[in-house]
């Protein structure tokens, strides 16, 4: 399990060389915690131990497609935002899919470090708040809970 | 244009110019693909180099190694290894392409050699093998000899072949590759799982001009001019299909040129 206070990125594409050097970029620019996967089979099978905060999912992979596998991550975990990493020739589709799958944002190859550290910050930030809402929500529902169970208790004393 | 009528020699000069500028751009457009994943690589891992140099000189700037920034040159190291093992592999990546390519379509090889035709269905997956990253490949490519011939003009039809292939099947397809020797000829087989020709149109599909893509240069001849370039070589090209199952593309070739094909001006290798 990966410590839950880590902030935690996940790097799926089939091809080594593209997760080896999104790796290593953020190995030096961040504190993140970076899971690598070369198959989203195993990243699924990941995804079932470990909260993440990112996702960042290649489009073309022969196992699975970017979209698919991604789609498959948000109803896992709906709370880590997700990026589709497309080529140029693969665009179109990628928009329309990002459009229909709901994904946070789309990055062509080859990337811009600066661009993807934009958007991998923002993104994490946006996971982070987006956790912090969910606990805030489980929290007045739960105070919610409680009122309702004391005016429950004082409705009966009085009758 | 009549699908019947005995090709005009312009006109076939025309057809095979127009197939030509077809398979370049196939390529072309294969091997762009292709170096973009390690150049992709290389150029981010280059960044984060110019990074931590900038980082490095920040630290020994004032000649005091401070414990954080130990623990930031123990960082630049960790990331340093990575950088070095991605970029030793997208290095490798790229002249495994450029040497596919240099045996694709050398033009300082002889127009005729004595060829193992395995090495230009290699180079051809090599070369497509951005089209083919959703696509099971299975090779089944026992030992065949050497043969004479044109072996520019086969590759050609081998990458007319795989990329038709490639057109026809959905993510997830198989495309399977044979080689083997029956009697005194060599086979060769290109075989998919895609959607399959229908019998009516399996009749017309060497005809030049055929084509169920829509109205693109180029489109319509690639099988025409096949069969024109596997005729030349005095062997055959024929096809086999289900709809829904896939379709089977089969070349038989002899282990030499007939003396018909020679053609002025060539240079021949086994000579």
């Amino acid at each position: 399990m990966t410590d839950r206070n880590e902030t935690t990125v996940m790097i799926v594409d089939d091809e080594e060389i593209i997760v080896g050097a999104i790796q290593s970029f953020l190995e030096f620019e961040t504190d993140y915690s970076v899971l690598p996967f070369t198959s989203p089979k195993r990243a699924i099978e990941a995804l079932e131990e470990d909260a993440v905060h990112m996702i960042v999912a290649d489009f073309m992979m022969p196992e699975m497609d970017g979209v698919s596998f991604l789609t498959r991550a948000r109803e896992m975990q709906p709370e880590a935002t997700r990026v589709l990493l497309t080529g140029y020739a693969d665009k179109q589709n990628a928009i329309r899919a990002i459009n229909e799958a709901g994904l946070y944002h789309y990055l062509e190859k080859p990337w811009d470090n600066d661009a993807l550290m934009l958007i991998i910050r923002n993104g994490v930030e946006r996971a982070l708040m987006f956790t912090e809402l969910q606990a805030r929500i489980s929290e007045l529902e739960e105070a919610n809970s409680e009122l309702a169970g004391f005016r429950e208790r004082l409705i009966q004393a009085f009758l | 244009m009549s699908t019947n009528a005995p090709i005009d020699a312009d006109i076939e000069r025309a057809l095979i110019d127009q197939s030509h500028l077809a398979t370049l751009g196939t390529l072309v457009a294969g091997v762009s693909h292709e170096l973009n994943t390690p150049l992709g690589a290389i150029r981010s891992n280059h960044d984060v180099i110019e990074r931590a140099l900038l980082k490095l000189q920040d630290i020994l700037e004032d000649e005091v190694v401070t414990p954080d920034e130990l623990a930031d040159v123990r960082r630049i190291v960790r990331a340093m290894d990575g950088v070095l093992r991605t970029n030793g592999i997208a290095v490798e990546r790229m002249s495994q392409i450029i040497h596919s390519l240099a045996s694709f379509g050398r033009p300082d090889r002889a127009e005729v050699d004595l060829i193992d035709l395995r090495e230009g269905l290699e180079g051809t997956l090599a070369v497509l093998h951005g089209q083919l990253s959703d696509i099971q490949v299975a090779r089944e490519l026992e030992e065949i000899p050497e043969i004479r011939c044109y072996p520019n003009r086969l590759n050609q039809v081998f990458m007319n072949l795989v990329h038709n292939a490639t057109q026809a099947m959905e993510p997830g397809g198989t495309l399977t590759v044979r080689t083997r020797t029956e009697a005194d000829r060599v086979i060769i087989e290109i075989e998919d799982t895609g959607k399959g020709i229908d019998p009516e149109n399996l009749k017309s599909i060497f005809k030049p001009g055929f084509t169920t893509k829509g109205r693109r240069v180029g489109m319509g001849l690639g099988l025409a001019i096949s069969q024109q370039i596997i005729d030349h070589h005095g062997g055959t090209i024929s096809a086999e299909s289900e709809v829904g199952v896939g379709t089977t593309f089969r070349i038989e070739l002899p282990m030499d040129l007939p003396a018909s094909a020679l053609e002025e001006g060539d240079t021949d290798a086994t000579t």
